[in-house]
């Protein structure tokens, strides 16, 4: 994965010139990152499910007052669950910012990869419910096309003619930074010039929010990320999507660059199917670094995967002392999923949204709904509110179930 | 020791595949060797048994003691409804 120093002197340097979201902060990528500085959190009731067959009070960040029509045809949309709805709102804004041309010479040129770690699960649980509760005789035609775990990225190159490597990354809660590893490698290879990457999810809904209460990691008050008692996760959804493309592209083009994609770094645990392991974890920074040629010291952002359960928290603490040594004091490290709340496959994507706004705008958004310090967890948090400061480069963590994890290294634009 | 605490030793025994004479009352399920996902395997399988749910403030994997967890079910034996 990461390359010697005269390899890198002739490596395609990839840059990101297009940004789009949707979550319960908002619908486009400017007023997330606009809710992201002001602190403030989507999470609420879970409104559109029977809370009465659920063992705990269940919250969630919601997506609401969504209107697929404002964004969508009226025809494509029969076949979409909500997880294409999102990446197809996303990946619109983004293409639009980049200004990038992906029809025509460039379409087979262009990789679509999207992060995605359930499916359509909104259909899926609606054709089983009609299966087994209604004992009904017909299913909808459209189940499979709407389910499908690659309905996304397949979604997103028909509705922008993009017909080069097109498809999803499933690595559960990592997905997303996989899938920012797959396409810059793609790029960095000259097998694409550009590609459209990011991740989808859209997975509040009863049958998803039953199974995680089940592993009791859900947490009943609120999503508290190295906060003293903090009792687990919040479920989030949506969508954030990406243009990537060469340094020389850009600059060819005239174009806007948001940040350079600098590094990624992936690693397994190879240990247990859902307890973290701090190895594993700063493996997966320390190759990031290096692949993006980066010192710890030239690190001032890390937006942590800070799920806000008790083993998550403090196992990435301790992987983050050990990879940046002293210098681990002198970084913001904030979770923005009690904002967003953890959106499983997407969660890395919407928290590129994060990144790349500290980058731009010198503003590390902060840890919301901090009680106080945790003995376990004694880094610099960023609690409450946003703080103004200079980043020149952040990794975004991202550690998944089943011990994988992934990392993105992104810094100013050149 | 009340039937209660007999058949959820008897449940944690064989998940853990240890002797339930190696049990305490004040041994944690970490003391026993069950952690992570078969600690939490080990309440639903004693929420399976007894048909009750467990809410989490009864489950400390991390200080919780076996002795709690035993009184934790019979709380909850006692406040479910009579049978009928």
């Amino acid at each position: 994965m990461y390359v010697d120093t005269q390899l890198r002197e002739n490596m395609r340097r990839i840059v990101i010139t297009g940004m789009g979201g949707i979550c319960a902060l908002g619908h486009n990528a400017t007023d997330i990152w606009q809710a992201m500085t002001e602190g403030r959190s989507g999470i609420g009731p879970v409104r559109h499910i029977d809370l009465t067959r659920i063992r705990n009070d269940v919250i969630a960040a919601e997506i609401t007052d969504f209107e697929p029509l404002a964004y969508i045809e009226e025809t494509r949309l029969p076949f979409l669950d909500p997880l294409s709805q999102y990446a197809l709102v996303a990946a619109g804004e983004a293409i639009r910012q980049s200004g990038l041309d992906v029809r025509g010479e460039r379409s087979s040129r262009t990789a679509v990869v999207v992060g995605v770690g359930a499916a359509g699960e909104e259909t899926r649980e609606g054709l089983y419910h009609r299966l087994y509760v209604e004992n009904a005789t017909r299913f909808h035609p459209l189940g499979i096309v709407r389910i499908m775990s690659n309905a996304p990225a397949s979604q997103i190159s028909m509705a922008h003619g993009i017909t080069g490597p097109t498809f999803t990354v499933s690595s559960a809660c990592a997905s997303s930074n996989h899938a920012f590893a797959q396409a810059a490698l793609m790029v960095r290879a000259g097998l694409v010039d550009a590609a459209v990457v990011g991740g989808s999810e859209a997975c509040v809904t009863l049958g998803v929010l039953r199974a995680w209460d089940a592993m009791r990691v859900l947490a009943p008050d609120t999503c508290r990320p190295f906060s003293a008692n903090r009792r687990g996760l919040v479920l989030g959804e949506g969508s954030a999507m990406f243009v990537i493309e060469t340094l020389e592209s850009a600059q060819a083009r005239g174009a806007t660059i948001l940040a350079e994609l600098a590094g990624v770094g992936m690693s397994a645990d190879a240990g247990d199917i859902a307890a973290p392991s701090e190895i594993g974890a700063a493996a997966a920074m320390r190759i990031a670094l290096k692949d993006a040629g980066l010192q710890p010291t030239d690190i001032d952002y890390v937006n942590a995967h800070g799920t806000g359960t008790p083993a998550n928290d403090s196992t990435e603490t301790r992987a983050i002392h050990d990879v940046f040594g002293a210098h681990a004091r002198q970084l913001a490290v904030t979770s923005t999923k009690p904002m967003h709340g953890h959106a499983l496959g997407a969660a890395g994507a919407l928290e590129m949204i994060a990144a790349i706004g500290a980058l731009r705008h010198g503003i590390v958004p902060p840890t919301i709904n901090y009680l106080g310090p945790d003995p376990t967890c004694d880094l610099d948090y960023v609690p409450h509110e946003a703080r103004a400061m200079t980043v020149r480069a952040v990794l975004s963590n991202s550690f998944a179930f089943g011990g994988l994890n992934a990392v993105v290294a992104v810094r100013q634009a050149p | 020791m009340s039937q209660v605490q007999q058949e959820v030793f008897e449940i944690i025994s064989k998940q853990a595949k240890i002797e339930i004479g190696t049990i305490k009352t004040e041994s944690t399920l970490k003391d026993l060797g069950i952690a992570s996902l078969d600690a939490i395997e080990v309440i639903f399988d004693i929420e399976e048994h007894f048909n009750i749910n467990l809410p989490n403030e009864d489950v400390d994997f991390e200080n919780g003691t076996v002795g709690h967890l035993v009184e934790a079910v019979e709380r909850q034996i006692a406040s479910k409804p009579a049978a009928g």
